[in-house]
């Protein structure tokens, strides 16, 4: 009984756009599955099992939609297996998924993300239909307002995250929000949402969906003998822990900095800034780029923000970050977490288009979620050994 | 390839079942993490891993699970998950996740208060969107068309419906984790009202509140940790597509196929937890485990003595490996299932210690 | 007995149906109902997908019934407030004729004596048909659809949206830490329940220490200080949602109990202006009356209604920032 590699040949994910009025709640999932079954090169026979996940069942009023999914996501006879760990959920989603092949169960494994908001209302249901909801922006906005006193960083800081990100999305053909003519001033302009988060500053609702597909050692290898690289899983954590006790700290969260801690020694990775080419963290508000590059360990206590500042996470940085355009343009939320795992793997796999990082051979995934509790990191690779261990 | 004989549980516990409890779903499973690592003879610093199964519909809260991180003792933090499944998918992932062999000591639990709203109203939530939720289509109604299905194919009677339901709430009789126990007449039962016809009262499970948690070790660990561990040798769950009116509901496929994949079929159990929450799933599913007549099926009063919904399957499988652990029994299974008409279903093997490791070695692929 | 808060979750979801099951829809305003071919089978109600293997499905589609043959069936004596008919009726699987499925519908068979495996049915459509799978009233036996005299005719536009909603009601128990802090609360006073192996305090009757998952009760009760600092805030602009009670921006601020390691989180602040929320800002609590609690309880717990400003200076500790939990 081991660890067994574990390597990913498809991804696939939808157009997000604040509605997707033209598909089902499962065309919505199944225009994902099926542009990462094509990735792959399989067909739905070829699948063994399916792993799906999403966010709180009230956003579409739709309880463990994994019953109604089963056979539009091929898994009529096969194991369907449904994760919810809240934001983190959809990072959750493809580690569960990678299990499956690393334990060596299954040969080929189908992870799906998705979450369809404009059925609903996401204000409504993270408040659970009660009125006065704060809605994530106010659950998150002192955590923000406590990292800015910390840290001491400009206020120009969290627009200059709104901004890189909102021109990353400009290259990425999924992307939800197109937004031309984003500048800083427009950022400072926009209005106040959750002091001290601005509009522009916040993550869209957004309809959507990830899917990808997973394989064994061989199946790698014989994707990447047939000329379409795959990604490999070097390493991959999960970390919880309680919402609110004293002496807690949100803006360090101890499982955000045991979560990189496991998944960087899993990667071989004792200096991530050197060693991880680029990264795909979960940003739903601007403030968390810079929280979570310290909370990680990617850039010291403070630091953060001085990489924003010095332009190192734009797309041509030392250290792109959310080259996808990131959660804030494009939230799906159960599929956020998975989003951000894939353009991982595309990245490594030399796949992203437009908004590739040149020679990407190492790239960090990350989703968090509830109260800042929940943590799930990989880190793939373009080889299984990338730095000639 | 793994064999599955590796991963063992080492100590559970079930709440009370209760009708309508006092205590958050948290409170719930804070006794009974407490209690299942008191059994294993640990503590909460000593598991490396959590998963928990449970429903925001059930509880009536988006994020429900969050709060019941609070009963594990995740800090510093753990690793942990949460499935929106029955607890026993939740030991699915903790079971794979034990396999990856880096940690040794997982718990996996379940919890739910049933009482919280009606079910007839929730159950509708759960089917397809636009064809049948729109409908009011409760699970009961649901079970009741695979009832007459099954009465129509001559494969049950009301009477052997009756008669099961009565069977179950007495050996429940010796139970402490039931809620509804008794001698009942099979007669009397019979000259109720239906509920959902053909199904009555005594077809239907009670309404129930409560929790279970099982920890689980690697078999050198588990071996360390107790006498007599009760190895999982086989594990695997699969599904049916969902809309019932597409499906023969006289039979029960995905339980074949997931038994065929456990390794059912290597050797005869002694004893069946069968997640059957209808009477007349309780010989659906027999039939499609291929189990014989000697096979004691839910000698602890299954479902129709206690329900606690996304509890009930982990706590099949707790009460299956206490058959072994507790009963001297050698080989088990338990069952859960989801969905209407039985749509999804898991099957659990579990085996005593012989002096050479489990009796056989079943692998779920 | 146990005290119990009732809470109902209530949204109007608005659906979208895609090419398949709006073509369905859209069907049943024209008094048609269709099926999509998968091979030499037919499927209805349609899916977009063969449910057996996930192939996608040309949309070949082809009308089915009216009239179909029953399956099964359940009779409900109760309905439900969910279900499409307030009398008692059939739930039944019907396979309408050119069908290989069946489709699930009610049956108003007036009995359940009127009702049997094998009996033919036909729809009773309503009169006016919006694109609903209960544009079907019910099915009836018999072989004849009925057709009501002032049938509205089909929908001009095809059907893209479905809307639904459901209202389930929670009846959740009040638990005995909940109501000791409540009946506290209504004498004026705070407790908490202070762990007895790390020694932090709870509020709220959380019931249990999540760092050492400890239970905690009636012995472990402090009485807690009324006054505190606000030591965070954030000023949200409501955004509107179905169930929404706020229109105008709204402080919530985090408030550090005096002389404890108790911060209350997302705390409402009465009768000051948004613009003078600050760190620092001296409160005290303020708790609701008899009357003012039936409107709290979807707000807050127990009876704290917020903090009001006591006009003590501000406390002017700059870390003051750091205490969020």
């Amino acid at each position: 009984m081991s660890h067994q590699p574990c390597a990913i040949v498809g991804v696939g994910q939808t157009h997000h756009k604040k509605a997707r009025r033209d598909v089902s709640y499962a065309g919505l999932a199944r225009e994902a599955a099926l542009r990462a079954l094509d990735d792959a090169h399989m067909t739905w026979s070829d699948i063994d099992a399916v792993v799906v996940g999403k966010a709180p069942d009230l956003f579409e009023g739709v309880m463990k939609p994994e019953l109604y999914l089963t056979d539009a996501l091929g898994a009529t006879g096969k194991p369907m297996f449904r994760v919810h760990t809240a934001g983190s959920v959809g990072g959750t989603t493809g580690i569960v998924a990678s299990h499956h092949v690393e334990t060596g169960r299954h040969q080929r494994v189908l992870a799906v993300a998705l979450e369809k908001q404009s059925e609903g209302n996401a204000q409504f249901a993270l408040g659970s239909g009660r009125g006065a909801s704060i809605g994530a922006g106010g659950a998150f906005a002192p955590y923000m307002r406590l990292y800015m006193h910390r840290t001491g960083a400009p206020d120009d800081i969290g627009p200059m995250v709104a901004v890189k990100d909102r021109l990353n999305a400009l290259k990425n053909p999924y992307a939800h929000l197109k937004l031309a003519d984003i500048s800083l001033e427009k950022v400072k302009a926009s209005p106040m949402m959750w002091d001290p988060v601005r509009f522009l500053e916040s993550c869209p609702s957004s309809d959507g969906a990830c899917a990808v597909v997973f394989t064994d050692e061989a199946g790698g290898n014989a994707a990447a003998a047939d000329g379409r690289p795959p990604a490999w899983i070097l390493g991959s954590a999960v970390r919880s822990e309680p919402s609110s006790f004293p002496g807690r700290d949100p803006v360090r969260p101890q499982g955000a900095v045991d979560c990189a801690a496991d998944v960087y020694a899993q990667a071989g990775i004792t200096n991530p800034l050197e060693q991880i080419d680029c990264a795909e963290l979960y940003v739903p508000f601007s403030w968390y780029e810079p929280m979570w590059l310290e909370a990680h360990d990617i850039a010291g206590p403070t630091e953060g923000w001085k990489m924003v500042e010095r332009g190192d996470t734009a797309l041509d940085g030392s250290f792109p970050v959310n080259m996808s355009g990131g959660v804030l343009s494009s939230n799906p939320i159960g599929a956020s977490g998975l989003l951000r795992f894939s353009e991982a793997a595309l990245q490594v796999r030399g796949m992203a288009g437009e908004h590739q990082v040149d020679g990407a051979k190492v790239a960090l995934g990350q989703a968090y979620g509830a109260s800042a509790q929940y943590f799930s990191m990989w880190v793939v690779a373009s080889s299984l050994d990338p730095f000639g261990a | 390839m793994p064999s599955a004989d590796d991963i063992a549980l080492v100590g559970w516990s079930i709440s009370p079942m209760v009708r309508n409890t006092d205590k958050t779903e948290a409170q719930l499973l804070l006794e009974v993490i407490s209690g299942a690592v008191d059994d294993a003879g640990i503590t909460r610093r000593e598991v490396d891993f959590t998963c928990a199964g449970s429903c925001d519909y059930v509880a009536g809260q988006a994020f429900s699970f969050v709060q019941n991180i609070d009963a594990v003792g995740a800090w510093p933090p753990k690793r942990d998950s949460h499935v929106e499944m029955d607890g026993a998918w939740a030991l699915y992932e903790a079971w794979l996740r034990l396999q990856l062999g880096d940690i040794d000591v997982a718990v996996a639990m379940g919890s739910g208060r049933s009482s919280t709203a009606d079910p007839a109203l929730i159950y509708p939530m759960e089917m397809d969107p636009y064809y049948l939720a729109p409908l009011g289509t409760d699970a009961a109604s649901f079970a009741a068309l695979q009832a007459r299905a099954l009465i129509d194919a001559g494969k049950v009677t009301e009477r052997q419906m009756a008669e099961v339901a009565a069977r179950c709430r007495r050996d429940a009789q010796g139970n402490p984790h039931a809620q509804i126990t008794g001698d009942f007449d099979v007669d009397a039962l019979l000259s109720e009202d239906y509920v959902r016809s053909p199904l009555r009262k005594h077809d239907l499970p009670p309404i129930t509140d409560g929790a279970v948690a099982v920890v689980i070790a690697r078999a050198d660990k588990a071996r360390e940790m107790c006498e007599h561990p009760v190895f999982i040798t086989g594990f695997a769950h699969n599904s049916e597509l969902h809309y019932p009116g597409m499906r023969d509901l006289t039979v029960s496929p995905s339980t074949t196929l997931a038994a065929k994949a456990a390794g059912l079929e290597e050797a005869p159990v002694e004893v069946a937890e069968l997640q059957s929450a209808f009477s007349h799933e309780e010989p659906l599913l027999v039939e499609a485990l291929g189990l014989g007549a000697d096979v004691s099926v839910n000698p602890s009063g299954g479902p129709l003595s206690a329900n606690p919904i996304m509890a009930t399957g982990l706590v099949r499988i707790a009460e299956a490996a206490a058959a072994i652990r507790d009963g001297g029994k050698q080989r088990a299974l338990a069952h859960s299932t989801s969905g209407p008409c039985l749509q999804q279903n898991l099957v659990c093997i579990l085996e005593g210690q012989s002096s050479e490791g489990p009796a056989t070695k079943g692998t779920a692929k | 007995m146990t005290d119990v808060v009732q809470t109902t979750i209530q949204f109007p979801y608005k659906r979208s149906l895609g090419p398949v099951v709006g073509a369905f829809m859209t069907a049943l305003t024209d008094r048609r109902i269709i099926g999509i071919r998968s091979g030499d089978r037919v499927i209805a109600p349609p899916l977009e997908w063969d449910p057996e293997t996930a192939e996608e499905l040309a949309h070949d589609f082809v009308d089915v019934g009216p009239a179909g043959t029953v399956e099964s069936w359940s009779w409900v004596a109760s309905p439900t407030s969910q279900h499409p008919l307030d009398v008692p009726f059939a739930f039944a699987l019907v396979k309408l004729d050119g069908a290989d499925t069946a489709f699930l519908h009610a049956v108003d068979a007036g009995s359940i004596d009127a009702m049997s495996t094998g009996m033919r049915v036909a729809p009773r459509w309503r009169a006016t048909r919006i694109g609903h799978v209960t544009d079907i009233e019910a099915f009836v036996p018999g072989e004849a659809p009925v057709v009501p005299d002032d049938d509205g005719g089909a929908v001009d536009e095809p059907v893209t949206m479905m809307d639904y909603n459901a209202s389930i009601t929670y009846t959740l128990p009040i638990t005995p830490n909940a109501k000791r802090a409540e009946q506290a609360n209504k004498e004026g006073r705070f407790i908490g329940l202070e762990c007895p192996v790390c020694g932090r305090t709870y509020t709220g009757g959380r019931g249990y220490c999540p760092v050492d998952s400890v239970a905690l009760g009636p012995e472990h009760e402090v009485e807690l200080p009324q006054q505190g600092t606000v030591t965070n805030y954030t000023i949200i602009t409501p955004v509107q949602y179905p169930g929404q009670t706020e229109t105008e921006p709204f402080a919530r601020v985090h408030v550090w109990l005096d002389g404890t390691d108790v911060v209350l989180g997302y705390q409402p602040l009465l009768d000051t202006p948004n613009a003078d929320v600050r760190i620092g800002m001296r409160v005290s609590a303020v708790w609701a009356s008899d009357a003012e609690l039936q409107d709290l309880a979807s707000n807050a717990e127990g009876r704290l209604l917020g903090w009001m400003p006591t006009g003590e200076p501000d406390d002017t500790d700059p870390d003051l920032v750091n205490r969020i939990q």
